[in-house]
């Protein structure tokens, strides 16, 4: 999985920093709860990449591991990985379980809830 | 763990999947078996990908639960069917048929080859035996999956809730439902 080795342009949040980088933060904020053990999440890791850098401007994309965070899973009711949850001012206005692992698709449903 | 990677080879497993967990134990207790020292340290990928990189700068997380490694105590990198190779080389019960590996026949290794297609054919497998995490099942697995969910429905009655192809549920994965609501 080439593409996303060198730059890592989702930073990992954790439930430490969840309040202050999520619910606290301004502007849209993706959050991919995913575990490295999810072949899934390994799947659409580069093409996330992809999208974080293309809407790095307007968009900040979060990862977290729900291997480790298990709380905020069970508080955002998670039921697999990887679930892409969309926040707008700490309210949860979107969400997506299982995404088809093309950017393309990546970047509408991103993008798609702020419009 | 720095230590261990200078003395001895360190066997990473997806303890998130239930043949890997098997293999791995199952190459813990050759180790324990042996009467001739075996020196091989079987731990699980975990979720800290720093962690990972200061056992090997070239290692990346996401590759360790693709691929079986085995790093070596030269801070080399062995992957798939030559890692498995080198695993059956270091313990006591299965090396003295490894030498079959190093046999070259024109520039190819034979046994080595049919070790790594071996190797192939179990990790695409592992979504039959109930390995959800692992992915979406190579094309030519998924007739022998449908077979086994139908066989299971009929006989077993076991639900499998995710019927989403880019998915790995929770469930599925060893963890009870939620119930929880915000």
């Amino acid at each position: 999985m080439p593409g996303y080795k060198s730059i890592d342009r989702i930073q990992t949040v954790t439930a430490i920093s969840f309040d202050q980088q999520v619910l606290k933060g301004e502007g849209p904020i993706v959050v991919e709860f995913m575990s490295y053990g999810c072949a899934h999440c390994g799947a659409i890791e580069p093409s996330l990449q992809q999208v974080a850098e293309i809407v790095e401007s307007t968009e900040k994309i979060f990862r977290l591991n729900i291997e480790v965070d298990r709380e905020l899973a069970d508080l955002y009711e998670i039921q697999g990985t990887p679930t892409l949850i969309m926040f707008l001012n700490g309210a949860v206005i979107g969400r997506d379980e299982g995404p088809s692992p093309d950017v393309s698709n990546i970047l509408a449903l991103v993008r798609q809830p702020y419009e | 763990m720095q230590n261990e990677l200078q003395s001895a080879p360190i066997l990473l497993f997806n303890d998130e999947c239930g043949v890997c967990r098997s293999i791995a134990n199952w190459v813990k207790k050759q180790i324990q078996a042996g009467s001739v020292a075996t020196s091989i340290v079987v731990r699980p990928i975990g979720q800290d990908p720093n962690e990972l990189r200061s056992l090997n700068q070239g290692l990346n997380i996401w590759d360790a639960y693709a691929t079986i490694h085995l790093l070596m105590p030269d801070g080399s990198m062995k992957l798939g069917g030559e890692a498995v190779a080198e695993v059956l080389r270091q313990l006591p019960a299965t090396r003295w048929f490894t030498w079959t590996f190093a046999i070259s026949v024109f520039g190819v290794r034979p046994f080595q080859a049919i070790l790594n297609l071996a190797y192939a054919i179990l990790a695409d497998v592992r979504p039959v035996f109930g390995c959800e995490s692992c992915g979406t099942p190579s094309p030519w697995v998924r007739p022998i999956r449908w077979i086994v969910k139908r066989a299971e429905s009929l006989f077993g009655g076991i639900h499998h809730p995710s019927a989403i192809r880019h998915f790995s549920s929770l469930p599925a994965r060893g963890r009870p439902p939620q119930t929880h609501h915000i």
